[in-house]
C-alpha cells in the first residue's frame, strides 16, 4: 500500500497531456471541429431519444417520487390529511425521543454485522469446496443458489417459522438428543437468531460470484507453490485468499447494503410486527409501521433519509478500509 | 420494502383500473358506488351476494366491491383517500373511525340514512364529536368462550358465570391441564385491549377518558398479574406458545380441542364451533372480587361510513341503508359483520342464523341489564393493540419489571394518542 500514493502520481501526470493536446487542437482547426459536433450533436439527439423511456422511468418513477420524499421528510404528513412543515422535527425525534427507532438501528446492526461475515464465509467454504472440479458441478451450484432465490420470499419466511416453531423440526431433532427445545421465533432472545440463520442460508449469489473468482487464479501460481513445498493451507493464505480480497470486497459491500434493507423476513416471521418484545424490528420494518400503520408518513420519509446515509456512509467507510486490505493486482 | 413497492404497484394498477373502467364502459349510465371492506373468502361471497341483492332492487346504481384482506385495508384505504379516491361506502373498524372521522373524510350521515330502527345505545358508538360519521354494522360482545364436553371430561363442572371470580376460572383451567396429563390447556389468553377494557371496568376505570388513556398503573399491573398466574399455574401456555398460537381464529386452541376457555369475539363463535366441531357456550367475563359490575361491553363489530367527497352520495347513502335496514340483506349477511342492531331485521332472520348465532343472539340479551358503556377511542387508538401487546410481552417474557413497563406503555400509549 505504499506504493499506492506513488502509482497514483504518475497517473494524473499523464492525464494532463491530451487535456491539453486537445485545447490545442480545437485551437488549430476549428471548421473542423464544428463540422464534426454537429454530426455528434445529431447522433446525441438519437441517442437520448432512445434513452428517453429510461430517462421518464428514472424523473418520474425514482427522482420525482425521492424528491418528494425528502420534501415530505421536513414535514408531518398523515397521508389523510395535508402535509404540515415542521423543518426538523422529524430527525431530531429520531435520535432524541424515539427508543424504538434507536433500538430498530441496533437490532439491525447486529443482524448486519453477524449475519454478514457468516454468510461471506459460507459462502467462500462451498466456494472452495465447489472448485475442485466435482462431477456434476452445475448441478450442485444450482443447488446451493436455490435458497438465495427463495431465502427473500414470503413462502420461505412462512417455512422457517415452522422449522423454528414449538412443534418444528429443529426441536424435533433437538427433542432425540433429550432436549427440551422452545418456540424459537416467538422468544425475544432467540428470535433475531433465527433471522440470521436465514440470512446466512442464502449464501448462493455471494458463493457464485466466489466461484467465479477462484476460477480467475492463475493455475501456475500454485504450480509453482507446490514446487517450493507449500501445502494446501499455504496456497490458501498466501495465493487464494488474497487474489480473492477484490471478490471478497465486493460481495462485502453488496451484502451489506442489501442486509441494511432487509424486510420480508421480519415482516413475515414477526407476523408484521416486528416481535417479540421488538426483537426483530428491523430497520424497514419500523418505517414501514410508521408510515402505513402509524399514518407519520412525514416521520417514516425522514427515517428512508437516513438510511440512505448511513448506508451511503457504511459503503463510504468499507471502500477507505478497503485499502489497507484489499489485493488488486496491480500493487505488486 | 417490497411491501411497499406491492402497495405502490396495487395503487398503479388501480388508477389504471379505473382510468379504464371510467366513462362508457359496461355500466351503460348506471350510478356506480364503490364500497370497500375487508375480510375473508366467505365474507366477500356475502358480500357479493348481498350487493347483487342491492342492484336488483336498485337496477340504476352499479356497486363495485372492493375487497381486501384485513392486513392490508387501512393501508389502501389510506393511500387511496390521499390519492383522492376514497370509495364511496367504506368499511371502518372502531379504532380507526376517530383517525378518519375528523378530517373531512367521512360525511356526516345524520338525516341521510335511516336508524331510527336501530339500538340507539350502539348508534352512539358511530359518533365522534357528535356527529354522526359511521352507522354500526352490528354488535359484538368480549365473552368467555367454553367447551363444556371438554370441561366435563376433565372432572369439572361449568361454573355460574354470574358469580365465578378470576381465581375460580384460574382453578378450574388449572384442573383441567393436570387431569389431561398436559394433553390439553386449561385456557387459551389473549392480550386484546377489549380484555383489559373488561378487567379495568370492573374497577369503575375506563380505558379511554379525555382523550386520554384513562388506566391506572395499579390496573394494568394487576391483569398483567392475572396473565402470569394463567402461565404460571400452567393453566394456560407459556408466553411464547401463545403467541405462536397466533391471533387467527381458525388457528385458536378453542377451535382446534387443545383448550376448555378462551376470550374471543361473539362473531367468531361460529367459525370456533365450526373448527372444534363441538359444541361451544358463551359465559360473562368472570370478575373480579368487589367488582363494581360485569365490564362487558357490545362494541359495534364495524362501521359503514360514506366518503365527504363521494360524487354519489345519494346512492351510497342508499346503499348503506339497504344493507342496515333491509331484511334481505340481513338474511345474507346475518351474523357476519356482528348482530345486526336493528330489530325488524333481527326479527325476520333470526331462524336463518346458525345455532351458535343463536346462543350468541340469546347471550347478549341476558348481558343487557348490565353492560359499560362504549366509547369511540380516541385518534391514535389503531396503535393501541400493538402498544398494548409489546408492553405485555416485555413482562411475560421477563423482559421488563411491571412497575417499569406499565409507565412506559402509559407514556407510549399517551404520545400515540396526542394529536
Amino acid at each position: 500500500m505504499t506504493l499506492r500514493p506513488a502509482a497514483a502520481g504518475p497517473a494524473t501526470e499523464t492525464a494532463e497531456p491530451p487535456v491539453t493536446s486537445s485545447r490545442v487542437e480545437t485551437g488549430d482547426r476549428p471548421p473542423g471541429r464544428r463540422k464534426k459536433s454537429s454530426r455528434a450533436r445529431a447522433q446525441a439527439w438519437t441517442a437520448y431519444l432512445f434513452l428517453a423511456p429510461w430517462f421518464l422511468g428514472l424523473f418520474a418513477i425514482t427522482l420525482g417520487p425521492m424528491i418528494a420524499s425528502l420534501y415530505l421528510s421536513f414535514t408531518d404528513y398523515s397521508l389523510l390529511s395535508e402535509a404540515q412543515w415542521v423543518g426538523l422535527d422529524n430527525y431530531d425525534t429520531m435520535f432524541t425521543a424515539d427508543d424504538r427507532y434507536l433500538n430498530s438501528l441496533k437490532v439491525t446492526t447486529v443482524y448486519v454485522v453477524v449475519s454478514v461475515p457468516l454468510q461471506l464465509a459460507f459462502a467462500l467454504g462451498l466456494a472452495l469446496a465447489l472448485d475442485k472440479g466435482l462431477r456434476g458441478l452445475s448441478f450442485y451450484r444450482s443447488m446451493f443458489y436455490l435458497p438465495s432465490l427463495l431465502g427473500g420470499s414470503v413462502a420461505i419466511s412462512i417455512l422457517w417459522r415452522k422449522i423454528f416453531g414449538t412443534d418444528g423440526i429443529v426441536n424435533t431433532f433437538l427433542g432425540w438428543f433429550g432436549y427440551e427445545g422452545q418456540g424459537w421465533v416467538t422468544s425475544p432472545d432467540t428470535a433475531l437468531w433465527t433471522l440470521i440463520i436465514l440470512h446466512v442460508w442464502t449464501f448462493g449469489a455471494p458463493m457464485v460470484i466466489f466461484l467465479a473468482g477462484l476460477r480467475q487464479i492463475p493455475q501456475n501460481l500454485y504450480e509453482a507453490a507446490r514446487v517450493d513445498g507449500a501445502g494446501r493451507i499455504r496456497q490458501f493464505r498466501s495465493i487464494t485468499l488474497p487474489l480473492l480480497t477484490p471478490i471478497i470486497f465486493f460481495n462485502a459491500v453488496l451484502e451489506v447494503i442489501k442486509s441494511f434493507q432487509s424486510f420480508t423476513q421480519s415482516f413475515v416471521v414477526s407476523g408484521g410486527t416486528g416481535g417479540p418484545v421488538d426483537s426483530t424490528l428491523f430497520y424497514t420494518l419500523y418505517l414501514y409501521l410508521k408510515g402505513f400503520k402509524n399514518y407519520e408518513m412525514g416521520y417514516a420519509a425522514a427515517m428512508a433519509w437516513v438510511l440512505l446515509l448511513i448506508i451511503g456512509a457504511l459503503t463510504a467507510v468499507n471502500f477507505l478500509m478497503s485499502r489497507f486490505w484489499v489485493f488488486y493486482g496491480d500493487d505488486k | 420494502m417490497k411491501r411497499i413497492l406491492a402497495a405502490a404497484a396495487a395503487t398503479l394498477l388501480a388508477v389504471s383500473a379505473t382510468a379504464c373502467g371510467g366513462g362508457d364502459d359496461g355500466s351503460g349510465g348506471k350510478t356506480k358506488v364503490v364500497f370497500s371492506y375487508w375480510g375473508n373468502d366467505s365474507r366477500q361471497k356475502l358480500t357479493e351476494a348481498a350487493i347483487a341483492e342491492f342492484e336488483k332492487k336498485n337496477p340504476e346504481i352499479d356497486v363495485e366491491g372492493d375487497f381486501s384482506d384485513w392486513d392490508s385495508y387501512y393501508e389502501k384505504l389510506a393511500t387511496k383517500t390521499a390519492a383522492g379516491e376514497a370509495p364511496d361506502v367504506m368499511s371502518i373498524e372502531i379504532r380507526g373511525l376517530a383517525e378518519f372521522a375528523n378530517r373531512g373524510i367521512l360525511a356526516d350521515t345524520a338525516g341521510k340514512v335511516d336508524t331510527a330502527g336501530l339500538d340507539q345505545e350502539v348508534l352512539k358508538a358511530g359518533q365522534v364529536d357528535g356527529t354522526q360519521f359511521a352507522i354500526p354494522t352490528g354488535v359484538n360482545a368480549f365473552p368467555m368462550i367454553v367447551n363444556e364436553k371438554t370441561l366435563e371430561e376433565h372432572g369439572q363442572k361449568l361454573p355460574d358465570d354470574k358469580t365465578w371470580t378470576w381465581d375460580d376460572y384460574i382453578a378450574t383451567a388449572q384442573k383441567v391441564t393436570e387431569e389431561s396429563g398436559g394433553e390439553i390447556w386449561g385456557t387459551e389468553y389473549n392480550e386484546n385491549p377489549a380484555f383489559l377494557q373488561i378487567f379495568a371496568a370492573q374497577r369503575g376505570e375506563q380505558f379511554y377518558a379525555g382523550g386520554k388513556v384513562a388506566l391506572t398503573e395499579q390496573t394494568i399491573k394487576d391483569w398483567w398479574a392475572l396473565l402470569q398466574k394463567i402461565i404460571d399455574s400452567k393453566a394456560g401456555p407459556g408466553a411464547a406458545e401463545m403467541l405462536e398460537t397466533g391471533t387467527k381464529v381458525d388457528q385458536a386452541l378453542l377451535a382446534t380441542n387443545k383448550s376448555a376457555f378462551g376470550s374471543w369475539w361473539s362473531n367468531q363463535l361460529d367459525a370456533l364451533t365450526k373448527g372444534s366441531g363441538q359444541e361451544l357456550s358463551l359465559l360473562r367475563m368472570p370478575k373480579s372480587p368487589g367488582a363494581t359490575g360485569s365490564g362487558m361491553f357490545l362494541q359495534p363489530a364495524m362501521y359503514y361510513t360514506i366518503s365527504a367527497k363521494s360524487e354519489e352520495a345519494a346512492a351510497a347513502q342508499r346503499f348503506v341503508d339497504f344493507l342496515v335496514n333491509d331484511p334481505a340483506a340481513g338474511a345474507i349477511l346475518l351474523s357476519d359483520r356482528g348482530l345486526p342492531t336493528n330489530s325488524a331485521v333481527v326479527t325476520a332472520i333470526k331462524d336463518k342464523l346458525s345455532p351458535a348465532d343463536q346462543k350468541v343472539l340469546a347471550f347478549m340479551d341476558s348481558i343487557k341489564s348490565d353492560l359499560s358503556p362504549i366509547v369511540v377511542p380516541p385518534k391514535g387508538a389503531m396503535e393501541m393493540e400493538d402498544i398494548l401487546k409489546r408492553a405485555t410481552d416485555s413482562v411475560l417474557f421477563g423482559k421488563a419489571k411491571p412497575d417499569e413497563a406499565a409507565k412506559t406503555f402509559l407514556t407510549e400509549a399517551n404520545n400515540a394518542l396526542s394529536p
